[in-house]
């Protein structure tokens, strides 16, 4: 008897099956539902240390010694929250750093409302953050501390160091979009169309819950069906849905971003890709970026479809440091700070880079200044020449 | 004619004797106004001068209707009602005709509105029906209905119902364009279930037909996703994408002005009266912080 080319009897009893597993996965999920979950996020410890209008400046406390003499203050981005860095016990960024010993301090935006619309990206750059970075620099009688930043608050961290090059010893980027000319995102695809005036002008401020559905439509069958079919079938894992939860509470707290900053970061970036050619003003002055000439370490991912590496790696030509490292882990836009590959990597790469840099800057390369840039050049020319 | 003529005759005097009567009872009611106000022991003076502007008034009334009922009584002028109430039956018959002939002529450019909605679909054709719909839809709304919102408004209230008129628009116009993107985006789905059975085909006649009902979802999911992939990156759908972001905006902004005109009714403060205010105060902190970041510096 030859074999049928569709075997029916077996499908229609793995389906049998299936479903019967179903069932019981349904019980045993909604016991682990009705159980008591532990679904609290940004649950190390901290204090608040600072405080102006809807801005907080939290300082996590010590669990170690500090191996690090220079503090390092972490600013996100106004998109989201920076909660993400502390999702939970064991899967913390935050908990890493202070591990390693680190003085970490994280800038927490708040929650914008209708009286922020008129906040521009100079009030929160040289406002907030200059106020923050000088009350820290005071709190330790230092010149300078270390300045880390995610996505768009990496982009504030890069134009505050632009600024303010003498109150930064080192700068870390992560998922940072600084050029924001490149065809390889969606969201840069679609920025480049939107007619940001009037949607300002509209919503006043730019509603959180809007941009979370802009971002689930990147990719809505992964994130508006995958993902929950892949929750139903490991809802009875009392772990994964913890996570799951966790996670879940992360995503949807999604703050408005003030109407005025919204407006300039599209016009000034996404649609004339201002910043990467050093011709972006802020508070009246041009961002150049060959004033960042203190260390600089930048991190993308390989898979973001957010902020893809096309928009991440031309930062570290284009400062005017010498010590840069580009590092490029293979996830997304989210895996960098909370896969658990990525954990093993990022927050002991970036504590023992900064730990090299520590001492007075004994190991660090000398910045690049004029008489060098003109060394370099010289030497380029004759290299040429011959 | 000359029936009528004697019909109207025969009345006159009943008419004549009516109107003398009324003549009378308006000028006795007239005196007795008069009377109720001048009694007592006051001059008469001080009683002139305090008669109210309300008695004032019906003694003016009531003197005008005994006026007219004193002309009207007269002969020549009864004559003119007879005669005007001859001419009453062709005038009401004329004003019937053209009440008529305005609502047929509405009732045909309303059948010929709803005469070419019908010519904006091609009959018994369904291939594009779904695209169709959203084009006959929009070209039905924007040439036909629209410009009954876009009539001119009058009068004291003009502004306020030229912004409801607005507001339906710019709500007609979003659901319309809204409807349309959820239709693109409902695309994807609809042709991977077609890959779907057509990679199950031919696995089926290669004889690879999958056992798990598991691994038909993943060949799904992975096929839904590369057909989003592909149609995010389309520029039809970055100018659908658009359209639905211009329409929901507009809608908003006429939303938030007639808002306005309604919150202006209750006692608190508007959104625009707000937002004065906050413009207001971010302009003085952010003077005051300038001062006293000078202030500490120098």
């Amino acid at each position: 008897m030859s074999q049928p080319k569709i075997p029916l009897d077996l499908i229609l009893e793995n389906l049998a099956e299936d479903a019967e597993k179903s069932t019981k996965l349904a019980r045993a999920g909604s016991e682990v539902l009705l159980s008591q979950l532990e679904t609290g996020i940004a649950t190390t410890p901290y204090d608040v240390v600072y405080e102006e209008d809807r801005v907080k400046l939290k300082h996590y406390r010590p669990v170690a010694d500090s191996k690090l003499r220079t503090p390092l203050m972490v600013v996100y981005a106004l998109i989201n929250r920076e909660t993400m860095l502390d999702l939970q016990p064991g899967r913390s960024v935050v908990e890493k750093f202070l591990k390693e010993g680190i003085d970490v301090y994280m800038v927490d935006w708040g929650y914008p409302t209708r009286k922020d619309k008129f906040l521009t990206i100079d009030d929160h750059i040289n406002g907030y953050m200059d106020n923050i970075v000088n009350f820290i620099r005071r709190r330790h009688n230092l010149a300078k501390i270390n300045l880390m930043g995610i996505c768009m608050g990496g982009t504030f961290s890069v134009i505050y160091s632009a600024l303010h090059p003498q109150k930064i010893r080192n700068l870390v980027t992560t998922v940072t979009p600084t050029n924001f000319d490149t065809d390889q995102g969606l969201l840069h695809i679609w920025m480049k169309d939107i007619d940001v005036d009037r949607m300002v002008d509209a919503f006043g401020n730019m509603p959180g819950d809007l941009m979370n559905f802009g971002f689930l439509l990147l990719n809505p069958a992964r994130l508006m069906i995958d993902k929950y079919v892949g929750f139903f079938q490991n809802m009875d894992d009392k772990a994964f849905v913890e996570n799951f939860v966790r996670m879940e509470k992360w995503i949807f707290d999604s703050p408005d971003v003030p109407g005025e900053t919204f407006r300039q970061f599209v016009k000034d970036c996404y649609h004339m890709n201002l910043l990467i050619q050093s011709k972006m003003e802020v508070g009246g002055k041009r961002v150049d970026l060959k004033k960042i000439t203190m260390p600089l370490l930048n991190f993308y991912g390989k898979y973001d479809h957010l902020v893809p590496p096309g928009a991440c790696e031309l930062l570290t030509s284009s400062v005017g440091s010498r010590d840069t490292e580009d590092v490029c882990l293979d996830t997304g836009h989210i895996g960098i700070y909370v896969s658990s590959k990525c954990q093993r990597e990022f927050a002991p790469k970036i504590a023992g880079w900064l730990r090299e840099r520590d001492e007075k800057g004994k190991r660090t390369k000398p910045a690049r200044t004029k008489s060098t840039i003109k060394q370099i050049e010289n030497i380029m020319k004759a290299n040429q020449e011959k | 004619m000359g029936e009528d003529q004697g019909k109207s005759t025969g009345t006159m005097p009943l008419l004549e004797a009516w109107m003398k009567s009324a003549t009378e009872f308006w000028a006795s009611m007239a005196n007795i106004g008069s009377i109720s106000t001048t009694s007592g022991e006051e001059k008469p003076q001080q009683k002139e001068a305090q008669k109210s502007r309300a008695q004032e008034t019906l003694e003016s009334a009531l003197k005008m209707l005994g006026s007219l009922s004193s002309a009207a009584g007269e002969p020549e002028t009864a004559d003119s009602i007879f005669k005007g109430m001859n001419v009453f039956p062709g005038m009401m018959s004329k004003i019937a005709q053209t009440a008529w002939e305005t609502y047929s002529h509405f009732q045909q450019q309303w059948m010929e509105t709803a005469g070419r909605a019908g010519s904006r679909t091609e009959a018994y054709k369904f291939d594009d029906l779904d695209k169709d719909v959203f084009r006959a839809w929009s070209e039905l709304y924007e040439q036909e209905f629209r410009k009954f919102l876009h009539i001119p408004q009058l009068g004291l209230t003009r502004f306020y119902q030229e912004r409801m008129s607005l507001l339906s628009d710019k709500y007609t116009i979003f659901q319309g364009i809204i409807a349309k993107f959820l239709h693109i985006l409902s695309l994807p789905m609809e042709k991977s279930f077609k890959v779907l059975e057509e990679k199950v085909a031919s696995l089926a006649d290669e004889g690879n037909l999958p056992q798990d009902p598991n691994d038909y979802y993943k060949i799904w999911i992975k096929v839904l996703e590369g057909h989003y992939m592909v149609l995010f990156k389309s520029p039809e759908y970055t100018k659908a994408l658009g359209e639905t972001l211009d329409a929901m905006e507009d809608f908003l902004l006429v939303r938030q002005e007639m808002f306005q005109d309604l919150m202006q009714t209750l006692p608190v403060p508007t959104n625009k009266e707000m937002d004065d205010v906050y413009k207001e105060l971010y302009l003085l902190k952010k003077r005051l912080k300038k001062l006293e970041k000078e202030h500490s510096t120098g």
